[in-house]
């Protein structure tokens, strides 16, 4: 997070783009508001003065915009939009930088471009998370009888995994990437909700994982007990929308607000999945 | 009622693998063959006769010749050019929302190798006519400006084909696309298969591969000179001369060496060059030794 900024000169109020939508599958229309200035305000607390007002720059009265946050620190990643161009979360992105730093004028929002629009700047994530399931992104350690103590973890291995359990699952690095593209199913006719979840989870599954799974993977087939399933991940990554999908273009690493090494992770799954590819090729 | 779930593609089922091989094809034989093509055209630099005999030993290989350009240059070529278009067409660039250095080299990498497999037809075209059934060459091929190469009159029939201003700017851009998509190919490829892993280990990747890249870029531009500065005549010259001899000590046999040559006398050719190209910017004679 940069430093709050002092006000910028000579600002008292400034200009708010948003690309809005009624609902799933309906047709995306900008719509400007104007916002009055106060000092270090962030990007949540103008939709909250946007969905107040409920007023455009030119008099309508419109639907208060919806968005998603829940933490307002940074920490839990809802709040993941596309702020002037470039995908962060809105509650820690601040007004005075955005104005400073980048537009002067106005400040431009968008939702994620790789996910289904719910409704305005919120979005369904559930691809992100059907990743995670299939990364097996969890140690197992359910059971009937008390397993004890779990096994010590080195602190080398401890330094190299600390950076990648800090993944807030937002989104960002699946934004930013060329090779994630939108995946949007709609629900047919005479489709029930259940036949509908298990086509998305197909669907999804043969879609990109995402580097966000990839790191997790890694992560978990480094802890000790984690490392059970390794090879059972590994076979997800070298599945359908695996890791071979990565053109990588860096800008995951690049985009990511908890500054994972996504790159490396990716880079060390390549290694591993080569391995793995081989080891099950001369061991059938 | 129920839409069945769907059911992944062939491409999808064996994509990691394809994956790879695509990117191994990229570096072997693919770039393999292009830095020993580089360099031996670049023995043009030396002399006429050093190209001309590298040539040689290149058809010495007699009837395998087609086997070998088969299978360790056309078929993996179409492999990689044929993976590398639908590869290109399952991304998305967005380098104007993230100008970040690696995404450029991304969107560059699809973009020369667009331009490499284009310039790669084009030159197998200009150069050999893509089919060798007389028919076509002299019907199709030839007055379309094709398949000016003779390999037995190496030196002065690539010369001759060199003429101009478009020729030559083509080739540039087509082997400066060619050169990046090798050395960039390899960083990501050393990626992909997880040789450099850590951020300082993939920034020194980088120099390294850089620095293969001008060295290439520097062999290539070498092989681009030679025949802008090769006389034709000396050459044909020369040619004559070490054809002659292999004939004499038996190891060609003149009715199967006719179509390796240069048809009709190097006067005509030369016409019909000047013809193509008014300013005829011949970069003097070449040294010879
Ligand atoms: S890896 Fe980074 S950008 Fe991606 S979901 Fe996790 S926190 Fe967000
Ligand atoms: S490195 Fe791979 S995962 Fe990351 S942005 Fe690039 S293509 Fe996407
Ligand atoms: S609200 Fe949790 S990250 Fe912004």
């Amino acid at each position: 997070m940069a430093e709050p900024q002092s006000k910028p000169a000579s600002i008292d109020s400034f200009e708010v783009r948003i690309l809005r939508q009624e609902a799933p599958g309906r047709a995306s229309y900008w719509e400007r508001h104007r916002v009055d200035y106060e000092p270090q305000m962030n990007v949540i607390s103008v939709l909250q003065k946007i969905a107040a007002k409920a007023t455009t720059i030119d008099g309508r009265s419109v639907t208060p915009v919806a968005w998603d946050c829940n933490c307002l620190e940074e920490i839990c990643g809802a709040c993941t939009m596309v702020i002037n161009g470039r995908v962060r979360q809105a509650c820690s992105a601040l007004v005075d930088n955005l104005l400073q730093q980048e537009d002067p004028n106005e400040i431009r929002l968008e939702p994620m471009s790789k996910f289904p629009v719910v409704r305005d700047l919120m979005v369904d994530r559930s691809r992100l998370f059907r990743a995670l399931e299939k990364a097996r992104a969890w140690v197992p350690v359910d059971g009937y009888y008390e397993l004890g103590p779990g096994p010590r973890v080195s602190p080398e291995v401890q330094e190299q995994a600390y950076p990648l359990s800090k993944c807030m699952s937002c989104g960002c690095c699946l934004e930013a990437c060329p090779q994630y593209t939108k995946v949007e199913l709609t629900r047919l006719s005479g489709e029930t909700d259940e036949e509908f979840q298990q086509r998305k989870r197909a669907t999804y599954d043969q879609s990109f994982i995402g580097a966000h799974a990839i790191s997790q993977i890694m992560l978990f087939n480094m802890h000790p007990t984690g490392k059970h399933e390794a090879a059972a991940r590994l076979d997800q990554l070298t599945a359908p929308g695996g890791i071979q999908i990565c053109g990588n273009a860096q800008n995951c690493v690049a985009v990511c607000p908890k500054e994972i090494p996504l790159t490396t992770s990716i880079a060390r799954a390549g290694r591993a999945t080569t391995a793995h590819v081989i080891k099950k090729w001369f061991d059938r | 009622m129920a839409e069945p779930t769907p059911q992944p593609t062939f491409f999808q089922r064996h994509e990691f693998l394809i994956r790879r091989l695509h990117s191994l094809s990229g570096l072997i034989p693919v770039g393999a063959y292009m830095c020993v093509h580089l360099m031996v055209n670049a023995s043009l630099l030396n002399s006429p006769a050093s190209y001309q005999k590298a040539v040689y030993q290149i058809h010495s290989l007699g009837s395998f010749l087609p086997i070998v350009e088969w299978g360790f240059i056309f078929i993996p070529i179409l492999f990689h050019a044929i993976f590398g278009v639908v590869i290109i067409a399952g991304g998305l660039p967005n380098t104007g929302n993230y100008p970040y250095k690696a995404n450029i080299r991304y969107t560059l990498q699809r973009a020369t190798g667009v331009i490499a497999f284009f310039f790669i037809v084009y030159h197998v075209f200009h150069m050999h006519g893509w089919f060798h059934w007389d028919w076509w060459l002299d019907n199709v091929a030839r007055p379309l400006g094709g398949a000016r190469f003779a390999p037995y009159n190496a030196a002065s029939t690539l010369t001759l084909a060199f003429r101009g201003v478009v020729i030559p700017l083509v080739y540039a851009i087509g082997v400066t696309s060619c050169v990046y998509h090798l050395a960039n190919g390899i960083w990501t490829m050393g990626i992909t298969w997880g040789v450099w892993t850590s951020p300082a280990a993939q920034r020194r990747a980088t120099a390294v591969c850089g620095v293969f890249g001008l060295l290439l870029l520097a062999v290539a531009f070498g092989s681009w000179s030679g025949p802008l500065r090769t006389d034709p005549e000396d050459a044909r010259a020369v040619e004559q001369k070490m054809y002659n001899a292999k004939v004499a000590s038996g190891e060609l046999d003149p009715q199967q060496a006719e179509h390796k040559r240069a048809s009709g006398h190097l006067g005509e050719e030369t016409a019909a060059a000047a013809t193509e190209d008014s300013q005829q910017s011949n970069g003097g004679a070449t040294k010879s030794h």
